[in-house]
């Protein structure tokens, strides 16, 4: 069993702890939004959404950020017209989820031949992080920061009451559409630690729980964080010590603590 | 007296064929309007007109100035984790700033108008855990924020308390005394003769005027169809709606 000071002491796992802090801080804001909003199925398909995009810029030395960022900021803005033309988006979101990941593996795997790439683009990676990622992540944290103070409190009259909001003349239409820029940008960004596959384990599981005890929206975002950085620190230590990718340990431990805290809630209401 | 909101062979609808049509009147700065009819009659397309979520397909349609507009409760969530303050603080955004954070000032405006509709203590208090009169009042709370001259709501008298209800009723007599107009959308007979004018609507205007002129039993009949029951001796004071309650989520009136 490893130390778990190896998380501070060995660059490549600093570089990795660095990188989910900052996850978990646009996670909590973002996350904190997301289930609000109820965009779950959309943060997690824009995140698959990227994956041909990802595999095409692998294998053609175009840079995978700018691929993916071109690819969720498109699909959130084709989200966000079909949600204004007064369609249910769920469709259109699990259309293009099922026909990302039919094309990413045809394009990994008949095209390209990407072969390990894929995991690596699925699952996410303790190894490569580089600064162009942290950089990302900081941008997007705070990005998510300065948003949700600016804008929180349009966001949330939008989502209690939208005819109301609609009424006060807020612009429901370009507050949504910086929302779900957002929430792409931000899922780009955790793909280099935790996959496309897996971008809910950052941005949904954690405030899915902060959701379930939570009064208030400070309360939702700071329960939030904690419990993000919680499982991104101990699946971070998981995934080196099982030699696995951080992704899947993260997101394991976020569904756990998720039915951990559903039926202590449960247990609570009955009392 | 000047012409708060105007209408002029007003038709609307939800793509297809108007749900909504014939519609003229107008209303004065300091009256109040019943908007009377069945579920399903026109009475929310109306609103949604005043406020702009609407366009009229025919027909002319001012008001004056940016109205206020409290929905029915059961559009609002109920699981959203706000307080009533912060509901009231909502009707700032109203203001114009909504890229900033509500201020010092914004909150003791939204205090304020939660006193006047008798919710002080209650400023904290979970929306979803107030009564259906409390959680009422909070939205009239918001729309007093917003300090418009044009106050539009849509059945803020249905499934309320007598207590919440008569402080609504307050709080009318208080907007009207202070110059401001009052569309309120109903489908009871009853309260609707407490308002200065009253516009009837079963998909098009079937008449408009004093409670006196309108509210008799042909104008009714014509109003509510099968739903109206005529009790006693079948006079205009005597008669009754059978009510259906909305379907949650409902969209349309």
């Amino acid at each position: 069993m490893p130390s778990p000071l190896d998380l501070v002491d060995l660059p490549f796992l600093r570089d990795a702890v660095i990188e989910l802090v900052l996850l978990a801080i646009s996670g909590s804001l973002l996350g904190a939004w997301i289930v609000l909003r109820r965009l779950a199925f959309f943060s997690h398909a824009v995140g698959s959404a990227t994956f041909p995009g990802l595999v095409v810029a692998d294998a053609s030395g175009v840079s995978p950020t700018l691929a993916g960022l071109t690819v969720g900021l498109g699909y959130a803005g084709g989200v966000q017209r079909v949600g204004r033309a007064g369609r249910d988006a769920g469709e259109a979101t699990a259309l293009l989820l099922v026909a990302a990941l039919a094309g990413g593996v045809v394009l990994a795997s008949d095209v390209f031949e990407s072969g390990a790439v894929v995991d690596r683009l699925l699952f996410g990676t303790l190894l490569g992080l580089g600064a162009a990622d942290l950089a990302l992540a900081a941008a997007v944290a705070a990005l998510a920061a300065g948003a949700t103070l600016a804008l929180g409190r349009t966001w949330a009259a939008v989502t209690f009451d939208p005819d109301g909001a609609a009424a006060l003349g807020v612009p429901a239409g370009r507050a949504d559409l910086l929302l779900l820029a957002l929430v792409a940008a931000a899922a780009v960004a955790a793909i280099p630690a935790v996959g496309a596959l897996l971008v809910t384990a950052i941005y949904v599981l954690p405030a899915a729980v902060a959701r379930l005890v939570a009064r208030t929206i400070s309360e939702l975002v700071v329960l939030a964080l904690v419990v993000a950085l919680a499982e991104g620190l101990v699946g971070l230590y998981l995934a080196y010590w099982l030699d696995v990718p951080p992704g899947p340990p993260v997101a394991a431990l976020g569904a756990v603590t998720f039915a951990a805290v559903a039926a202590a809630a449960r247990l609570a209401a009955r009392r | 007296m000047s012409i708060a909101v105007r209408a002029v062979g007003v038709a609307a609808g939800y793509g297809g064929e108007p749900v909504l049509r014939d519609v003229s009147f107008e209303a004065g700065e300091g009256r109040s309007v019943c908007v009377l009819g069945p579920n399903g009659g026109g009475k929310t397309t109306l609103l949604r007109l005043l406020i702009g979520e609407l366009r009229p397909a025919a027909g002319v349609l001012e008001v004056s100035g940016r109205p206020a507009y409290v929905a029915q409760t059961d559009r609002t969530r109920l699981d959203f984790p706000v307080a009533a303050l912060d509901v009231a603080t909502m009707g700032t955004l109203a203001r114009g700033r909504w890229w900033l954070p509500a201020g010092r000032a914004d909150r003791a405006a939204a205090r304020a108008a939660l006193g006047r509709v008798g919710l002080a203590a209650e400023a904290g208090t979970r929306f979803g855990e107030l009564s259906g009169g409390q959680r009422q009042r909070a939205l009239l709370a918001r729309a007093l924020v917003q300090d418009a001259r044009v106050l539009l709501l849509d059945e803020p008298l249905s499934g309320v308390d007598p207590s919440s209800a008569a402080l609504i009723a307050d709080v009318f007599e208080d907007l009207r005394r202070e110059g401001r107009t009052l569309l309120v959308a109903s489908h009871d007979v009853e309260s609707a003769r407490r308002f200065d004018l009253v516009l009837c609507l079963h998909g098009r205007q079937i008449a408009f005027g004093r409670p006196a002129d309108v509210l008799d039993g042909p104008t009714l009949k014509e109003t509510y169809g099968s739903e109206l029951i005529v009790l006693g001796g079948g006079g205009p004071a005597a008669v009754t709606v059978q009510h259906h309650e909305h379907a949650h989520g409902e969209e349309r009136d």
